[in-house]
């Protein structure tokens, strides 16, 4: 009987270790801009962008697809953001926390900046948008003093002065491009970020103003995506009447 | 002796706070249909609005008569009886999620609101929208139309007494519910808003009528349906439908019902669509 236990635990144990060994070393797998690439790569398509005259540096995209814009959805799911180095960066000097605090720093940025014109949801279904996004061009900073360090401090700072932002909006059920734009306004400029903790951290003020306007970019050109043509205010305008001065019964 | 007070006056605060709570109140007992869609003062067509709807499935509320606040209850068997009669109701009221905790509801007439009390308000149908304040009207109707983030699935209207604005309907969208409140707060010439418009979950089985039911409308009737919007709303909560707007025929009211019950998963579909011919916009 003892030796049935231990023939079990030793089996188990035997899986865990074979399971764990199979398992990529790193998941999230580190991201870097394709060399002499203009784009990463991330959007599902850059074929439809164009130069944007209301946004700076930006290069965008809205369906007009009178089935498919952004004016037939009501929610939206906000994916993690995926961070991008830069084509050279050292990968062994942006560690993946350093990374993660910047997605979840930007997926904090982009949700707030959305979430009361698209409530957000967590599953996928009709009239739900799927928001993608990325952070491109991360690459490494100074190292970090030594009298400086603390738990949350990085080793190196990630400088995130020639960042950008690739974001686009999606059909969840299908995966179809609704709207999508690449906002290279370099707005981190000198920013640095040294520590997991950084949007808590006056000194790296800089680096939370940055991906907060880019979050801010992202809600006006969703608010100017969403705006009403000169025929639909007309039409809103003739037919918008309350029920209260017209009982139907 | 510090430690032992802390306790005390932390129950003494929260038992202020539970007895402001619960009061009593006239209400009228009205269906949630007819009371977001605000047909008015309380007539005999309001009361037929009222009784029918819940008959045909619509939740039961209570319509503050002071206020004018819709109130969600907890114990819809107790005031169903009384649906479409005034009642006398005592709860705990939270004003922020409109909802009431029922504790009793009795039903009385009219005649016992007292000449004067502003609780008469809602009775009278002369404190309603006069000539003199058309102008107002208009304003708050074109900044609600203006609205942006309206989607067919959202649908807000108001009622006006002089300078008192009663805003009503669905939303899917928590943000419009407090836009429109703003926006009536800052017009000129308003005085009180009080908002009636209910935010709408957005769970996948209503989203999923949802989507289907615009689907089925576009099919037989497009016209209504234009670049951002239409002129049929689609309000979904908890698997009925109801529709709401204008549409030029009865028959294409008749047919917009026939489409939304084919949609699969609701279970109700209240057709409040108006026929243009008898829509008097003016009044």
């Amino acid at each position: 009987m003892c030796t049935k236990k231990w023939g079990l635990a030793c089996l188990t144990a035997a899986l865990m270790t074979v399971s764990s060994c199979s398992r990529p070393a790193n998941e999230a797998s580190v991201k870097k801009m394709p060399p002499g690439e203009q784009f990463s790569g991330f959007l599902s398509t850059y074929a439809n962008l164009k130069p944007n005259p209301e946004f700076e540096n930006t290069v965008s995209f809205v369906s007009q697809d009178p089935a498919k814009n952004v004016h037939k959805y009501v929610a939206v799911i906000v994916e993690p953001p995926v961070v991008y180095l830069a084509t050279e960066a050292d990968e062994k000097a942006l560690p993946d926390r350093g990374r993660t605090a910047l997605a979840e720093y930007f997926q904090h940025a982009i949700s707030e900046a959305v979430e009361d014109a698209f409530p957000i949801v967590q599953s996928s279904g009709p009239l739900v948008l799927r928001l993608r996004s990325a952070i491109i061009g991360v690459d490494a900073g100074p190292q970090t003093s030594a009298d400086q360090k603390d738990e949350k401090s990085l080793d190196r700072a990630i400088n995130i002065g020639k960042v950008a932002v690739e974001i686009e909006f999606v059909d969840s059920q299908t995966g179809e491009q609704i709207a999508a734009a690449v906002d290279r306004q370099t707005l981190g400029e000198g920013a640095m970020v040294g520590s997991t903790t950084f949007s808590q951290d006056e000194k790296f003020r800089a680096a939370t103003e940055a991906f907060d306007g880019w979050a801010k970019r992202l809600r006006d050109f969703l608010d100017s995506a969403h705006e009403l043509s000169k025929d639909d205010i007309a039409r809103t305008e003739a037919t918008n009447f309350p029920y209260a001065s017209a009982p139907s019964k | 002796m510090r430690r032992a007070s802390l306790p005390t006056i932390v129950l003494l605060f929260r038992g202020l706070l539970s007895a402001e709570e619960v009061s009593t109140f006239r209400a009228y007992v009205d269906s949630n249909l007819c009371a977001r869609i605000m047909l008015g003062p309380i007539t005999p067509p309001r009361v037929e609005c009222s009784q029918s709807t819940v008959k045909e499935g619509a939740e039961p509320v209570l319509v503050n008569l002071r206020n004018n606040l819709v109130l969600t209850v907890n114990k819809q068997k107790m005031i169903r009886p009384f649906v479409g009669q005034l009642a006398e109701v005592s709860g705990e009221i939270k004003v922020k999620n409109g909802t009431a905790k029922l504790q009793s509801a009795n039903a009385i007439t009219a005649e016992s609101v007292p000449q004067g009390d502003p609780a008469r308000k809602l009775l009278d149908v002369r404190s309603y929208r006069t000539d003199r304040s058309a102008k107002l009207h208009e304003k708050i109707r074109h900044e609600l139309a203006m609205m942006p983030y309206i989607t067919v699935f959202d649908f807000i209207s108001f009622s006006q007494m002089g300078s008192d604005v009663i805003l009503s309907g669905w939303t899917v969208r928590a943000t419009n519910r407090s836009t429109a409140y703003n926006i009536v707060k800052d017009i000129p010439g308003v005085e009180t808003v009080t908002n009636n418009i209910e935010i709408l979950p957005l769970g996948s089985f209503d989203m999923q009528i949802r989507a289907a039911a615009r689907a089925a409308l576009q099919l037989g009737l497009s016209r209504y349906f234009w670049g951002s919007g239409s002129d049929i709303k689609i309000v979904v909560k908890n698997g009925q439908i109801i529709l709401l707007g204008t549409v030029v025929s009865k028959a294409d009211s008749d047919l917009a019902f026939i489409r939304c019950n084919s949609v699969p998963g609701a279970f109700k579909v209240f057709n409040m669509l108006r026929v243009q011919s008898s829509q008097n916009k003016g009044a």
